[in-house]
């Protein structure tokens, strides 16, 4: 499995010399990754007025935190918004679909795996459609059907939580358990409800991890829903809240870079602690699909 | 009308929202929703205050206000059903007809008080009115004008109009903005405000000045082909479009009050900052004249009240009274600088009146027509009042974001047109029934 | 055990979508107390041979398929590349590993708004003034997101930008599981860089390769957010050359409130994404076959 943290390999000084252009390529790429969030980070602590003068913005004499100060006293009235609800909002709604898919979704891929029932083959079936049809194929219809619910924190957690794409990398990963597992357990007297809770679940957290971080990415950045379904301040997620605020006259862009560092710091610091799972999550998502 | 799945469906999953601030409903008959734009910062503020003290004034009535980005305001009205909508809403002008066709609006006569309506000024009642009857009432209305920066005015030797008769023909500005971005620091002559996106509101309400003084309007007799798409229409907005090499895009937000550039093409809303930078420095010119006289927008921010008012108009009333106060009206233009909308605030303006600042928006308010009948001597121009106006300012919006892009003037006004005619077509002309 | 999931699914993929067909057959608007009269195919004929309106749609969908013609070679190439820099056992590579994944946790509404500013037109755009310092000044300003010929690619730039570290993990996680003997054994025959890399490299990760390029195909089709962003609230995104068939549908479900018309575009985009589904799965089939 690939890991983020390399193993600190001791390796000779001439060898690490012959590596230099190597080393080149990794430094010029790796710079040209880094200078949006350079950027980003720089114009969140400059002045105001150096955001758009080139590369003023990099003058380190010039930076301090009142872009910081700045967005949390802007954001800060229940008609515009608290700076912390935006978080509060974005965090309930991220927490519950990936809380409440995994549970779902992966009880459903144990029933499509291992348990007979009528309808099983119907249901594997819509599943494998539904996979290649993406939420925005439904968005408008459901824009429309479910008007009433605007402004809710339900309609924000709801239409997620079912996904066939967790559907079938659970049901991928249970299928690759052996059955004799199941029937070891069952000759002892369990039902299914305890086999999976009990014996499958715990053996597929890789599986859980990979889903996990796959619904976390995409909810954390979810868009396209919250801006036809919300315009209350008080309940709209971080990625709607950040393009209202980019889009406010005069814009204050020191500020707004500011929200974005906020906005994607705690995604760094998951990022950071759970750095192993992440990127075994995301590699062994693929290497199954 | 309500899709039965949908419906019963949120029906069954509302126990599920147990967010103690969801809206509507719970409230007590004293407490009413207030939903706002945030467009400019100091006009939110603004308004803030004035809800503010509004509650603390009295303890009837409580209002709560929420404010919803200008981008995407008229859209969130238009996608919440009369039921969800707040008790006081406002809208900009032009949306005021679509509106009143959804039965999203109610009349004002019982609302507010009769006082209050006798003392708005004739752009305020005209912005108002739809089928005899008032929807909607103003704080104030607006100036569109051009800005300029007397030193580098001076620098280039242009010499400023101050009145209507003075402006300068098209002609006279195309070398103007040439010869200014010679002098500006920023080596464009203005801004004409693209960064507020040309395809929303913003494109229409600063461009139709244009093709009015131009000779050509929007829509006759609710067909837009023949008319939009007009000769006149498409040599005013090649000319519009031609500016682009002398248009800072300004995505600073400040270029004209930094002496970035020398003119700039914008409302009344941006007097204080501009007046606080540029001091004597600053300007105010009309538009360029086309050929049919100078020509400006009119019919701002507004507001109504929605059937979800209706049992309760009292408190609803209570704060329309309360914002139509001269104390408000005055707290207000002292943020947005906008034409007080009563008689009495506008005669004891500050900016406005004979030998103030703001003369000329006053003025050209004083000679105001619809844009159906638009006359060389008018020169404040309503935009169309009619429940199709969302479909013609998006169609129109689109066709000005693709001709400042370098698309054909012709091509893009007449796919424009014909949009707009089957839009009109597919609702029946938006009758009223 | 599989009802929860599949209920979900029933309510928010399968109502709305069969709703969707019977919207397209209507004149729907949002909000509108009168009854919605029936339109036949008149909004389908519209979208595909009314010039005025299938103008646009058609240019969206052109726009989807350059965005997925240049998008999913060029991020799998690159992604490959940085995989093959940071695969080395090396000091450092860790860190690097770290860098190129980075934008993947940045909400795309974010991106699209750190971009903006990036690429202002004007001299006061960071990589304008990059430009014009690096070249003397000799390179003049340019408006990347205004001008017909750069939005669309400054546009797949940025996404690239976002969504190439999500690849490069995926991929450097295949390149971890190529046997090292097959590399001993093409270093014995004497095969040189490029012939380990075409005959060892290639065919060990060609599967997940496959797997990547599907991912990003159907990503490629998804594309919104950015648009959305860049092109409202004044990002000075040329509207013409960048508007993909998902911004077709928002802007005049919410925009035009013609919900009639954005359902039919998003039945047609629905058949689209199977057409093009069902053609990648014959033709991956085919070469595993």
């Amino acid at each position: 499995m690939a890991q983020m943290t390399a193993s600190n390999p001791k390796i000779s000084r001439r060898e690490l010399k012959s590596r230099i252009p190597h080393y080149a390529v990794l430094l010029v790429t790796g710079v040209l990754f880094l200078a949006p969030v350079a950027y980003m980070v720089a114009a969140s602590l400059a002045p105001a007025s150096d955001t758009l003068a080139g590369f003023t913005v990099f003058d380190v004499t010039q930076w301090g935190l009142h872009n910081y100060s700045g967005v949390a006293s802007s954001l800060s009235s229940d008609s515009t918004g608290h700076l912390w609800r935006f978080f509060a909002v974005s965090f309930t709604v991220t927490v519950a679909v990936v809380g409440l898919g995994l549970i779902v979704n992966s009880m459903a891929a144990y029933a499509l795996a291992r348990l007979s029932w009528r309808g099983r083959a119907v249901a594997l079936l819509a599943i494998l459609l539904i996979l290649i049809v993406p939420f925005e194929a439904v968005a408008v219809p459901m824009f429309y059907l479910y008007n009433d619910a605007r402004n809710t924190l339900w309609i924000q957690i709801l239409p997620f939580i079912g996904n066939a794409l967790s559907i079938f990398l659970f049901y991928s990963f249970f299928t690759g358990i052996p059955r004799s597992i199941d029937e070891a357990a069952r000759v002892d007297g369990a039902g299914p409800w305890r086999i999976f809770w009990q014996i499958i679940a715990p053996m597929s957290k890789p599986a859980y991890a990979s889903v996990a971080i796959l619904t976390f990415l995409t909810q954390w950045g979810s868009f396209l829903w919250p801006v036809l379904m919300i315009s209350d301040p008080n309940l709209r997620p971080l990625p709607l809240q950040i393009s209202v605020f980019a889009g406010q006259l005069p814009p204050a862009w020191g500020q707004v870079m500011a929200f974005g560092v906020l906005l994607v710091l705690p995604v760094i610091v998951v990022f950071l602690v759970f750095q192993r799972w992440f990127i075994e999550g995301v590699a062994s998502s693929a290497v199954k699909g | 009308m309500t899709i039965g799945t949908g419906l019963s469906l949120a029906l069954l999953l509302s126990a599920c929202s147990g967010d103690s601030e969801s809206s509507g409903g719970e409230e007590s008959d004293g407490a009413i929703e207030v939903w706002a734009h945030a467009g400019q910062a100091a006009e939110s503020e603004a308004l803030q205050s004035l809800v503010d003290e509004f509650n603390s004034s009295q303890e009837d009535v409580t209002a709560e206000l929420t404010l919803i980005p200008e981008a995407d305001y008229t859209s969130t009205i238009q996608s919440t059903s009369a039921e969800d909508l707040p008790e006081v809403m406002e809208m900009d002008a032009p949306t005021m007809a679509s509106f009143v066709y959804d039965r999203k609006l109610i009349p004002l006569e019982d609302v507010v008080s009769a006082d209050a309506l006798d003392n708005r000024i004739g752009g305020v009642e005209e912005s108002g009115t739809y089928n005899d009857a008032t929807y909607a009432v103003g704080m104030f209305d607006v100036g569109l004008g051009l800005w300029g920066n007397k030193t580098l005015l001076d620098e280039a030797g242009i010499e400023a109009p101050t009145t209507a008769d003075e402006a300068w023909t098209v002609d006279e500005f195309d070398t103007y903005v040439a010869e200014l971005a010679e002098v500006a620091p920023s080596g464009k002559a203005i801004d004409l405000g693209e960064a507020n996106g040309f395809a929303a509101e913003w494109g229409t309400f600063t461009t139709t000045p244009d093709i009015w003084s131009a000779g050509g309007t929007l829509m006759l007799d609710g067909e837009a082909d023949g008319v939009l798409n007009s000769q006149e229409n498409v040599d005013a907005l090649e000319r519009w479009a031609s500016w682009k090499e002398f248009a800072d895009p300004n995505t600073s937000g400040t270029a004209f009050p930094d002496g970035e550039t020398a003119l700039t093409w914008t409302g009344n809303w941006m007097y204080p900052t501009f007046s606080e930078a540029l001091g004597e420095d600053l300007v105010l010119m009309p538009l360029p004249d086309f050929g049919q006289g100078t020509k400006a927008g009119h019919g701002s921010w507004q507001w109504g009240a929605t059937p979800t008012a209706e049992g309760n108009t009292e408190a609803a009333g209570a704060f329309l009274d309360f914002l139509l106060s001269d104390d408000s009206i005055n707290a207000m233009v002292e943020a947005n600088a906008a034409v007080p909308g009563s008689t009495s605030a506008l005669e004891q303006s500050e900016l406005y009146g004979p030998d103030k600042p703001l003369e000329l928006f006053a003025d050209n308010l004083a000679s105001a027509c619809g844009s159906e009948d638009v006359t060389e001597e008018c020169i404040a121009v309503a935009r169309p009042v009619t429940p199709g106006y969302p479909t013609v300012t998006s169609a129109f919006g689109s066709a000005l974001l693709a001709i400042w892009g370098g698309a054909d003037v012709q091509d893009e006004l007449d796919s424009a047109a014909r949009a707009i005619d089957s839009d009109f077509a597919d609702n029946d002309g938006y009758q009223n029934d | 055990m599989a009802a929860p999931a599949i209920s979900l699914l029933l309510l928010f993929v399968a109502v709305p979508f069969l709703a969707s067909i019977g919207f397209s057959l209507y004149n729907v608007r949002l909000g509108d107390p009168r009854d919605p009269s029936f339109m036949g195919l008149t909004q389908y004929v519209r979208i595909l041979t009314d010039p005025d309106v299938s103008g646009q749609f058609l240019d969206a969908l052109l726009h989807n398929l350059i965005f997925a013609a240049v998008v999913v070679p060029v991020q799998t190439a690159l992604a490959l590349a940085l995989a093959l820099l940071v695969k080395k056992n090396l000091p450092g590579m860790g860190v690097f590993r770290s860098l190129y994944f980075l934008p993947v946790v940045f909400p795309i509404a974010l991106v699209a708004i750190i971009w903006r500013l990036i690429l202002a037109r004007g001299d006061q755009g960071l990589l304008n003034s990059a430009l014009a310092f690096f070249s003397g000044g000799a390179f003049g300003s340019q408006d990347w997101l205004g001008s017909e010929l750069t939005a669309l690619a400054s546009v797949i730039v940025l996404s690239i930008w976002q969504g190439c570290g999500f690849q490069m993990v995926i991929l450097l996680a295949a390149l971890q599981q190529v046997p090292p003997e097959l590399y001993e054994a093409a270093e014995l025959d004497r095969a040189n860089g490029w012939q380990r890399f075409v005959h060892v490299t290639l065919p060990g990760v060609r599967t997940t390769l496959v797997f990547v390029a599907l991912y990003t195909t159907i990503l490629s089709l998804r594309v919104f957010d950015q648009i959305y962003v860049l092109a409202k609230s004044g990002g000075g995104l040329n509207e013409d050359a960048t508007r993909t068939v998902m911004y077709e549908a928002v802007t005049a479900a919410f925009d035009e409130n013609n919900i009639g018309r954005a359902s039919a575009i998003s039945v047609v985009f629905f058949l689209i994404v199977v057409v093009l589904s069902l053609i990648q799965r014959r033709v991956t089939t085919e070469k595993e076959g």
